[in-house]
């Protein structure tokens, strides 16, 4: 069976995907997790899954509108005019207009 | 929506490029599954001749590396075939399989055993160093899953070839018994490891189209003379004597060695490439042999439960 | 407990006596590694692979551990490696048993015999009189554990067909084959009186014994082997007394090989011509 690990490197990390080992129990795969994927660094903390377990959903499924398609600039903060904002509201304005900017990019490289 | 086509793969080939989100085409992931096929297999048939040298090591230092060297090995195989599945054209069982009946190719200089201490550093700290020259140079390629494994194979094999250094190093202050054999091992590994990257006119039959997809991003040539500029020294610093031929030359106008091609001998090279040749012949049927000795064991953890999983019987 | 020892100012009976629990320790694990060792590249999945060459590392270094503390004694780790005669070595003789091509069921059987000989030991050791033994035992059973799991998690993998199948068949003829030997790993020293009475390991061999055979029977009868009869091997080999296999013997002289031919001279080691009796 094959397993997809996931590795939290410390404590309050969100688990990032490293790869997979095949065995044919949880408690194997957990074990060797351990030794393919944390053994020269160690980790907080592996989690194990079936493979068939994850249920995926892909952008270019045709079906799938990831986000949405329709006008949300509702929900941007680049959509309101209200002149000065206080410190940590401009932090949010300047991450969405990053994350836009990204987004456009991706979306022209297609 | 239709493959990429390859038009299209060949403008956009850079690093990184195409991963599993992308719908690449045929010719592209079989050229990729052949590539990274040809490494995994590298890595288990290197770690096959060096695993007798564990027991043979002689402190419990080198053991210890010995035995974690190997372990990287077949770790490396593991993420390899893993990179290479997410092709779609083979599965990880399917390729472990072909290596064991002598259809999975891999570097020539893994055909050859390994018969003493004095021969491990030519593998360990030369060949060693040859592939982590080309592996530099795959952080580039444009299989992202391939440079992803890359990343941690490099992450991992640096302390390999500073070990194999480091053998050769006592080897090189030894007794003069042992450096006359260390030279002797020398002069039998060193047509091989130059012959590692493989025919430098790139007159190989897969080279020019991975190199325009950008799965390969280096020639055969400059990987070459990049490996020889930079442990060509380090054999003259050990004592090695470069043998007069396979003749090698440095040619100062140009900054690169010189390699008389003539001096190779590529028809023994291209038999094992096909794993035509006896000794390599030899090394894969020994493997296959333990291999099928504990086919028992697979057989026996199969999950035989209905509707679980669908890869083949070889799954644990 | 016992007053701690003072390992600057021992008694010589309490030397010898150290010496032959730490010997029997690292001789143990020394072993055991060389036979894990043998797996790699031929285990039955990359997996699989990975996890016994763990293994194998973590035995080699705490084969060290001990080896280390030996080196208290006068030797070096190269002298009590390399060239301490063979029939010196003090391991159990199931550590230095070959076993044939293919033959998973007698690597983690035999795995699964020592892992809990070990901790038993070495619990029994935590109490130790000898402050460096004390000071590593913690870093040993820590190790451990993953082994027996990874041991236990095989067997009960391996016995979960219905039977007779081949694994069962194969788990059967390892357990009958390696049984007797793991029964040396409880073979006294003729020190053994010393090293209880000092504390340097408070339990005797005989009770660590009966604690085995109380764990290993269950579990082995829970998963449908027949457990045989607990007697030493026939042969007459005991391991903590010097006499070895013929198993022994080879792998010794296999370890040795590299040893003993680099940083020779030929010349030293040639009779000279003029004094040969040819």
């Amino acid at each position: 069976m094959r397993w997809e690990v996931f590795r939290q490197e410390k404590k309050k990390d969100y688990h990032v995907h490293v790869g997979d080992v095949h065995a044919p129990n949880a408690e194997m795969a957990k074990q060797y997790a351990q030794v393919m994927h944390a053994r020269r660094k160690p980790a907080n903390s592996l989690w194990v899954v079936p493979k068939e377990s994850i249920e995926t959903v892909e952008a270019d499924d045709h079906d799938v509108a990831m986000g949405g398609l329709t006008q949300r600039e509702y929900r941007w903060a680049t959509n309101y005019n209200t002149g000065e904002m206080a410190e940590e509201i401009q932090e949010s304005e300047a991450e969405q207009v990053e994350a836009e900017r990204e987004r456009k990019k991706a979306a022209g490289d297609q | 929506m239709a493959p990429l086509d390859i038009a299209t793969v060949k403008a956009r080939a850079g690093p990184r490029e195409f991963g599993p989100g992308d719908d690449m085409p045929e010719e592209y992931r079989r050229a990729a599954t052949r590539m990274i096929q040809f490494h995994a297999n590298s890595e288990i048939m290197g770690a096959y001749i060096e695993r007798p040298y564990i027991r043979q090591a002689p402190s419990l230092d080198r053991k210890l590396a010995v035995s974690a060297q190997v372990q990287d090995e077949i770790g490396h195989g593991q993420l390899l075939y893993r990179a290479a599945e997410n092709l779609g054209i083979k599965t990880r069982e399917q390729m472990l399989d072909e290596l064991a009946n002598g259809e999975g190719k891999f570097l020539n200089c893994f055909h050859y055993p390994i018969n003493s201490w004095y021969e491990l550093p030519m593998i360990m700290f030369f060949v060693d160093g040859a592939a982590m020259r080309r592996q530099a140079t795959l952080k580039r390629t444009s299989w992202e899953p391939y440079a992803h494994a890359i990343d941690k194979i490099c992450f991992e094999e640096g302390f390999h070839i500073k070990h194999g250094e480091d053998i050769l190093r006592e080897i090189a202050s030894g007794s003069s018994h042992d450096r006359e054999l260390l030279q002797e091992a020398f002069e039998k590994w060193w047509p091989r490891i130059l012959q590692f990257f493989g025919p430098t006119n790139d007159q190989s039959v897969h080279g020019g189209f991975a190199m325009d997809v950008g799965l390969k991003t280096m020639t055969n040539d400059d990987l070459r003379t990049a490996f020889l500029n930079a442990y060509l020294p380090k054999a003259e610093k050990y004592g090695l004597e470069i043998p007069d031929t396979p003749h090698v030359e440095y040619d100062a106008e140009a900054d690169r060695y010189e390699v008389a091609e003539e001096d190779l001998d590529w028809e023994e090279f291209g038999e094992v490439a096909r794993n035509e040749d006896p000794t390599g012949a030899e090394q894969i049927n020994k493997r296959h042999r333990r291999q099928a000795a504990v086919e028992w064991v697979r057989e026996a953890i199969v999950d035989d439960s209905p509707g679980v999983g669908t890869t083949s019987a070889a799954a644990d | 407990m016992a007053e701690m020892l003072d390992p600057a100012a021992l008694s010589a009976d309490d030397a010898r006596a150290v010496v032959a629990e730490l010997e029997t320790l690292a001789d143990d694990e020394f072993v055991m590694a060389e036979r894990y060792i043998d797996w790699q590249v031929r285990g039955p999945t990359l997996e699989a692979d990975l996890a016994i060459a763990n293994i194998a590392q973590d035995e080699y270094g705490h084969a060290r551990l001990w080896y280390d503390l030996l080196e208290d004694f006068g030797r070096t780790e190269s002298e009590l490696i390399w060239e301490r005669p063979h029939d010196e070595f003090h391991h159990t003789t199931m550590a230095e048993l070959a076993f044939e091509r293919g033959d998973w069921a007698d690597c983690v059987l035999r795995s699964y015999l020592y892992d809990h000989s070990e901790r038993l030991r070495l619990e029994a050791l935590e109490e130790t009189t000898y402050p460096r033994i004390a000071d590593r035992v913690g870093k040993v059973v820590g190790e451990e554990h993953y082994h027996r799991d990874h041991a236990e998690n095989w067997l009960e993998r391996l016995s979960e067909k219905p039977r007779p199948n081949e694994a069962h068949t194969r788990l059967q003829d390892a357990l009958d084959r390696l049984y007797p030997h793991a029964l040396t790993m409880f073979e006294p020293t003729e020190h053994e009186e010393q090293i209880v009475e000092s504390g340097i390991r408070p339990v005797p061999l005989a009770d660590l014994r009966e604690d085995w055979l109380a764990i290993t029977t269950p579990f082995l009868e829970g998963l449908g082997l027949t457990v045989p009869v607990p007697d030493l091997p026939e042969s007459g080999v005991r391991g903590r007394d010097g006499t070895h296999t013929d198993d022994w013997r080879g792998l010794y002289n296999e370890f040795t090989y590299t040893y003993e031919m680099l940083d020779r001279d030929p010349a030293k080691l040639m009779v000279d011509p003029d004094e040969a009796g040819v």
